[in-house]
């Protein structure tokens, strides 16, 4: 019974005749089958589900809410791609009160996972293209499920770079894995931190992020540019790809506006006329032009 | 006295628009209905109908806590031996009546509709809950629901309309929730004269002539979307300290948060009103704000009710004018005003300048 009802009176009591309802926003539980850091304060899990149901099913680009028992819930897309989704992933920076719970837990807890949710990279759309994938800081774990997409159906794109970089060294995501991705034939990897990022025996690249891109002298000509990152770094992106005259519909990204439903409903992730749960997360930076800058 | 049928208008003296509150608390209804409680005119579920106050007027708060409780829970947890047992809250399916509302806010669930039916919880209740509504025979200075497409005697979301006359009421219902709301009293009542429905229309008309707002048409819509950018909305939203009153009153505004009360050992997850004025309902994690000052959190407000949501809801505002927003805010905002002014470039006189 709702709070504003129970001050009800005499008509209390009448029995129910169509029982409980579930809420779309009840969660279903994940066991944490691994964790591991990343960084000093990212961290990734590998869930399953508690129950015999069907397997979590998603598609690239696609985000959850994944709750702590008490702390709440936090958005996080998925950061593994559904041709590797026997397990889901998902990637998180320890920064507020439910991610910091979640850090807190070990391999064995039961946590809340529901979705998937939003719209997904047009990964169709990029066949027999070449690819670029630009992530900063956390942002790369948004371009991991399209990343190993497309390496698990290498043959049906062209040439990938992969552009990684971070504030320091020790915040460079997925340092483990970068050396399997750049194995895979026609995959070129780039490491990037910030000028005094980096450390001694550092080989990778040195510079911001934008500037790095640019030095790569990649020319657009059909080439699709996915990128995640903070504000600022998508900021000095953009004109950098303005200069180099990316056309706007092969630059795609996501809005990362704060959420709580997924489901259209709960109205903080409006922007204009479009709610990035279920709109999004995923724009091509061309659509990001026509909407007003409430991201 | 007729055969009572299906349709029909029927006139009630005092005592029996009491009696028939009477007779649907005694079927076991709950029953919302204006109540004087400590000096505020507020909604509350009534144990008899002596206790409801039928004058005129808006209630403090609008009735969408009924549909739409302030705080509800979702699911509750409890953890047993490390894992989390899940549990549904309880069925709460008793027939309920919002008895006597005012027809601005009946329109007001009207827009709740278009965004909270999709969650069964709410859908439930509003299966479950009639709307009989009141006629207004006055309007307050704040009123301006001619404005947004409304009238004083608004049919929209409305089961049962009743209109007050000279002496006693006319009752009309509007809908087959309606209808069956009538039907078992059709025996006992009097069939209006002719000419009272009409007088009641009469009436709702002089109230709806009293309203001095100009209307918010909906070709403004992507006018003001276009506004998106220009400055006038920082000096309009200057003075708005970002206290979120006016969505907390609204009958149509619907943002929740999603938050758990509780421990990690049991608790629940709950649904509770929010609000776009607040700093906190944008903000990320890593401190970015995409409305980082209290103008654009403002400019939202406006620009999702009278630009984004009709434009995309088919030219209706998400905003019936009942005036509760103006008439609660501390520092004298005016949502009328502040449309009309970013439209035409000029302050409206009556901004944050209403006579209360």
């Amino acid at each position: 019974m709702s709070s504003a009802e129970t001050a009800a009176g005499p008509a209390r009591a009448a029995a129910g005749t169509a029982g409980p309802l579930e809420s779309p926003l009840k969660p279903r539980l994940m066991r944490i089958v691994e964790a591991w850091d990343e960084t000093p304060d990212v961290r990734s899990l590998r869930l399953q589900p508690v129950d015999d149901g069907p397997p979590v099913r998603w598609l690239p680009g696609q985000f959850g809410e994944f709750s702590v028992f008490g702390a709440g819930e936090a958005v996080f897309t998925m950061a593994n791609s559904p041709s590797r989704g026997e397990f889901v992933e998902c990637g998180f920076r320890a920064l507020g009160k439910v991610t910091w719970a979640l850090r807190d837990l070990a391999v064995g807890q039961v946590i809340g996972y529901r979705g998937p949710y939003g719209n997904s990279f047009p990964v169709d759309s990029w066949r027999g293209k070449d690819l670029v994938f630009i992530g900063g800081g956390i942002g790369t774990v948004a371009l991991r499920a399209p990343l190993q997409w497309v390496l698990d159906h290498r043959g049906d794109f062209g040439e990938i770079v992969v552009l990684n970089g971070a504030r320091s060294v020790a915040d460079l995501c997925y340092q483990k894995e970068m050396p399997a991705w750049a194995e895979v034939p026609g995959v070129h990897v780039v490491r990037t931190v910030d000028p005094g990022g980096e450390t001694p025996g550092w080989d990778g690249e040195v510079g911001l992020l934008p500037a790095v891109f640019e030095r790569l002298g990649l020319a657009p000509g059909g080439r699709i540019v996915v990128t995640c990152g903070p504000p600022v770094m998508l900021h000095y992106l953009f004109q950098s790809l303005e200069k180099l005259k990316f056309p706007p519909e092969d630059v795609v990204t996501t809005l990362e506006n704060k959420m709580k439903c997924g489901l259209g409903l709960c109205g903080r992730c409006n922007v204009g006329r479009l709610f990035v749960c279920v709109d999004g997360p995923v724009f091509t930076w061309a659509r990001m032009q026509t909407l007003p800058r409430d991201y | 006295m007729g055969t009572p049928s299906a349709g029909q208008i029927h006139r009630l003296g005092r005592d029996q628009l009491a009696s028939w509150v009477d007779a649907l608390l005694g079927e076991r209804k709950r029953v919302f209905a204006p109540v004087l409680r400590r000096g505020l005119r507020v909604l509350r579920a009534v144990e008899r109908a002596q206790d409801v106050d039928f004058a005129p007027g808006r209630t403090r708060w609008s009735p969408k806590e009924f549909l739409f409780p302030r705080t509800e829970t979702l699911f509750s947890y409890e953890n047993r031996d490390g894992v989390p047992v899940l549990a549904d809250p309880p069925a709460d399916d008793v027939p309920r009546i919002l008895f006597g509302v005012q027809p601005c806010d009946a329109a007001g669930l009207v827009r709740l509709d278009s965004i909270l039916l999709q969650d069964p919880f709410y859908a439930r209740r509003r299966e479950l809950t009639t709307v009989v509504a009141i006629a207004c025979s006055e309007a307050a200075p704040e009123c301006f629901c001619t404005a947004v497409g409304g009238s004083p005697a608004g049919q929209e979301g409305v089961d049962v309309l009743l209109a007050p006359l000279e002496t006693g009421w006319v009752v009309r219902a509007l809908s087959p929730k309606g209808e069956a709301l009538l039907a078992p009293r059709r025996g006992g009542w009097e069939t209006a004269a002719a000419g009272d429905w009409e007088a009641a229309l009469e009436q709702a008309g002089r109230v709806a002539g009293s309203i001095g707002r100009r209307e918010l048409p909906a070709a403004w819509a992507e006018k003001l979307e276009q506004s998106f950018a220009d400055p006038i909305w920082d000096e309009l939203a200057r003075r708005c300290v970002g206290c979120s009153i006016c969505a907390y009153v609204c009958p149509s505004c619907s943002c929740f948060d999603v938050a758990d009360e509780g421990s990690d050992a049991c608790g629940s997850r709950c649904r509770t009103w929010d609000s776009c004025s607040f700093r906190l309902f944008t903000q990320h994690g890593s401190g970015h704000n995409p409305r980082a000052t209290q103008p654009a959190r403002s400019r939202q407000r406006v620009l999702h009710k009278f630009a984004f949501y009709p434009l995309q809801h088919g030219g209706r505002a998400m905003c019936v004018g009942c005036g509760r927003c103006i008439r609660s805010c501390p520092v004298g905002m005016d949502i009328h005003a502040e449309v009309v002014e970013v439209m035409s470039g000029r302050p409206e006189k009556e901004a944050g300048d209403v006579q209360r």
